[in-house]
């Protein structure tokens, strides 16, 4: 197989930005994946900092990295990095028939399929709490043959908030589609047949009829889980609105999510579009280097390996959960390289007492320099032309600061043209 | 059956059931989380069957698409020989899945009765009554099997080098043209195709149709043949994605006791072979062909078969059109055609199957390429059917281009 100038490995977020960036500058890359990635069941929602050291952050998340410690890669990457690479994104999405962006910069409100509101950057604009809240009326779809559809819960939590103490909040039931079926559906199921014209037309005339008969002359909402189609998401919702006369928002749910699905078909697209092949089922499984070179990368081939040769390589194996680092008792490893990372000797290190705190053992991964190099225990770069991307770099808990999203981007973004 | 791998490595992200393209356009089907390793644990507790079994299509996009490495097709399919076991499948699915053997009987026959026999609306509505799709695109069978009329074709004398083909039962029995278009590019590359009696149906369309034990003597049988041709080191190629994965991966999964220990039973894609002659210079890509960008066949439009993409080692057809000067490909990208061998022929998946392919064939009709590429046969009859333009192997296209058109 022919060497390319870039080789990355993972096809999550952090790696199809980083491909993306690297063919937007006239680059020859291949990408190599084992498994979908993360964003197969994630949601529309790119988070950047929503949480530092347990204290939330408001206003725009920019302006709170500099509380972040030294090591965090939005440390390491720097402020107008992390800015340039949103940027981006977010036209690659809009190029791509997708609104993930971010309007004023600042940290967002967005309802959850509970009806409480979690903290994120950039998503599909008309998701912010503000704009739901700017509304006199919000009407809580419910669809009870749907799994995980809480729309009276949702609606009490939001009566509790003050933003919408003299908003008017109703539930409509939407009338399930298809026959029957033994299966869970869930809102997946839903957004693939608004997909189709007739769930489109199935869904826009349910939606339009109960807004009929309601008081006219209402500024009105409209809450449903993410059913707006996949593929077609923006035209479909742009048509919706039109029809009901309504603003249409969608909450973020547990897995499977599908505003996720969105961007990941989106870039995928955009990929195929600018010749980035994808090997898919591609388990890389050992590294080929020679001194401070890594020359070629080697897959799983029955049993035997292929290499795939490359100037330079972006790993973006997305840490402990995508399978770029293991962990045995007092130990924790880099997969492909084999290098062992820096972990607590004593497994009680590896976590804190109180589940709600912050996780030692999340913020385990590659420790890079300035380049994304990663990095010996001396501070040297390892490999000159290999680049750690997304949740296998060292130094930040996702989970905890809210930040998954962001990270993932901004260091495919980063590593890229360093290729 | 021993040795089942167990389920416990499942996270249960629901990764695979998202990327599938059954559950995704048939609500009766649990999915692969559920089918798969959630069911598995209820099988080791000897529980019973879901009866949404039957609808998995065995494309292995659940195995493209999962984070762990867990062998979710491989627990459909062994819990489909077991129900087999106790219901035998039925006799639709035995016809679609002994092509190779109807092939056979069907040889004594003259081809225009064998192709009446198969478009005849008396004989469609007899096999529509027996389950086979009255809509179904059934390809006709061949005049001459492939392996006959490469018995009578004379290859150049005195080629320095020698390759083993295994053409695979579609090439075989339905479209022997795309064969004798490999054999010729090979001959071009230097090598001389040898075409054994010894192989026999890899076994997948088999497995999944329920014959499990059918499969297996099919998987010794060509394991027994493969190590006779890698013993001598020469390269065994193939055309069909499904049979290069069926050998590659499937065996060890299905058979592992089969495997001697130190054979990978690997069959050679043939495009990723041409694709290194070329770098190696043994075949030199075509000139460019007078007046191709005025007939519009310059611009192709690639479909990648899952079972390749499944296979892990990228898409080496469009590499190898992509190195024809001249010539535009584009890769549909466009998941599943639904075909999936015998699945979409079959009356009550045949809807399933347009269902799923319906996103390729709305790139292949919006695409203004007129010409589409693919290496699998199935899926260029599903893309003849669904997405109405001509649709050729890749190597088919390369030696057209060869000769100049
Ligand atoms: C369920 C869930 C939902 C989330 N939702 C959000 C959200 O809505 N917004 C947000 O901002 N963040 C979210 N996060 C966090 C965020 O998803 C991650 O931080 C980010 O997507 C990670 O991207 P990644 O590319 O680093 O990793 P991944 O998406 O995990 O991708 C890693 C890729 O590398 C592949 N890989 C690993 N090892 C190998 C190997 N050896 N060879 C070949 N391939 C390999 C994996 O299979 C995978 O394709 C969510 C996380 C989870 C778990
Ligand atoms: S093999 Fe294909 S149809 Fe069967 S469960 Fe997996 S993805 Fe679905
Ligand atoms: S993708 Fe793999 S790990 Fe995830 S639910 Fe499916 S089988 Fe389990």
């Amino acid at each position: 197989m022919k060497p390319t100038d870039v080789l990355v490995v993972g096809c999550g977020l952090a790696g199809l930005t980083a491909a993306l960036t690297a063919a937007s500058r006239g680059k020859t890359v291949r990408v190599a994946a084992r498994g979908a990635g993360t964003l197969a069941i994630g949601n529309a929602c790119v988070d950047v900092l929503g949480y530092v050291n347990g204290e939330i952050v408001r206003g725009n998340p920019l302006d709170a990295l500099g509380r972040l410690p030294e090591d965090h890669p939005y440390r390491i990457m720097g402020t107008e990095a992390v800015v340039k690479a949103l940027r981006f994104f977010s036209r690659l999405c809009d190029e791509n028939g997708l609104d993930i962006r971010t309007e004023s910069r600042e940290n967002l409100w967005i309802p959850t399929a509970l009806g409480s509101f979690k903290p994120t950057c950039l998503c599909h604009p008309y998701m912010d709490r503000k704009s739901l809240q700017g509304h006199d009326r919000v009407i809580i779809a419910h669809m009870p043959w749907l799994k995980d559809c809480h729309a009276q819960m949702i609606k009490t939590a939001f009566a509790r908030q003050k933003g919408f103490r003299d908003r008017e909040l109703r539930i409509v039931e939407l009338a399930a589609f298809g026959g029957q079926t033994h299966r869970n559906l869930t809102p997946l199921d839903v957004a693939r047949f608004v997909d189709t014209p007739d769930g489109e037309r199935w869904l826009s005339s349910q939606l339009a009829n109960h807004v009929a008969q309601l008081d006219a002359g209402l500024c009105t909402a409209v809450l449903l889980p993410p059913v707006l189609g996949v593929e077609r998401h923006r035209e479909i919702r742009m048509r919706m609105t039109r029809n009901t006369g309504c603003t249409l928002a969608e909450t973020v749910i547990p897995p499977p999510g599908v505003g996720g699905l969105r961007i990941r078909h989106a870039l995928t697209q955009a990929a195929a579009r600018a010749g980035v092949q994808i090997m898919e089922n591609t388990h890389i499984v050992a590294a080929r280097t020679q001194g401070r070179q890594c020359l070629s990368l080697v897959a799983e081939n029955n049993g035997r390996g292929r290499e795939l040769a490359a100037s330079s390589f972006i790993v973006a194996t997305g840490g402990f959960l995508g399978g770029g680092v293991v962990a045995s008792p007092g130990k924790a490893r880099e997969t492909i390289f084999g290098f062992d990372l820096d972990a607590p000797e004593r497994i009680e290190d590896w976590g804190a007492p109180d589940l709600l705190d912050a996780q030692p053992y999340a913020r385990l991964g590659v420790k890079v320099n300035g380049r994304l190099n990663a990095i010996t225990p001396d501070g040297d770069a390892r490999w000159d032309n290999v680049y750690f991307a997304g949740r296998t770099l060292a130094g930040y808990d996702f989970a905890s600061e809210k930040s998954g999203g962001g990270v993932a981007i901004c260091s495919g973004h980063y590593a890229a043209p360093r290729c | 059956m021993t040795d089942i791998a167990q389920p416990d490595r499942c996270i249960v992200c629901t990764t695979c059931t998202v990327m599938c393209p059954v559950a995704k356009n048939c609500l009766d089907f649990l999915g692969p989380r559920m089918i798969g390793p959630a069911h598995q644990r209820f099988r080791l507790l000897g529980m019973g069957e879901d009866e949404s079994l039957h609808y998995c299509s065995n494309c292995k996009n659940c195995d493209i698409s999962c984070p762990c490495d867990v062998p979710v097709s491989t627990f459909i399919m062994r819990a489909r020989a077991e129900a087999s076991r106790e219901k035998p499948p039925k006799f639709r699915d035995w016809i679609l899945a002994h092509g190779e053997l109807l092939a056979c009987w069907l040889r004594f026959i003259p081809a225009v009765f064998k192709n009446f026999g198969m478009g005849f609306a008396p004989v469609r509505l007899l096999l529509h009554a027996l389950g086979i799709a009255r809509q179904a695109p059934l390809p006709a069978f061949a005049a001459q099997t492939f392996r006959r009329k490469f018995k009578s074709l004379s290859q150049p004398q005195n080629l320095p080098r020698q390759v083993v083909l295994f053409p695979g039962c579609f090439v075989d029995i339905y479209e022997p043209e795309s064969g004798l278009d490999i054999v010729a590019v090979l001959n071009r590359a230097g090598y001389e195709a040898i075409t054994p009696e010894g192989f026999v149906c890899c076994g997948l369309p088999l497995v999944a149709n329920g014959f499990w034990q059918n499969a297996r003597q099919n998987a010794r049988r060509n394991l027994e043949e493969l190590a006779r041709w890698t013993d001598r080191g020469l390269p065994v190629l193939t055309a069909c994605p499904s049979c290069a994965l069926m050998f590659g991966k499937d065996y060890a999964e299905y058979f592992p006791d089969l495997l001697p220990r130190n054979l990978s039973p690997v069959l050679v894609d043939v495009c990723e072979f041409l694709t290194g002659c070329m770098e190696r210079g043994e075949l030199s890509a075509p000139d460019v062909a007078p007046g191709a960008a005025t007939t519009g066949d310059d611009h192709i439009l690639y479909h990648a078969p899952c079972h390749l993409r499944a296979l892990g080692a990228g898409l080496p057809g469009l590499e190898l059109l992509r190195l024809i000067p001249g010539l535009r490909a584009e890769y549909a990208d466009s998941g599943c055609c639904g075909i999936s061998g015998s699945y979409g022929f079959k009356k009550d998946k045949y809807a399933i199957g347009m269902r799923v392919g319906s996103a390729l064939f709305s790139a292949m009709r919006q695409s203004d390429a007129k010409l589409c590429a693919s290496e699998c046969g199935t899926c260029r009859v599903q893309m003849r059917h669904g997405g109405g333009k001509q649709t050729l192997h890749p190597v088919s296209i390369l030696r057209r281009w060869l000769d100049g058109k």
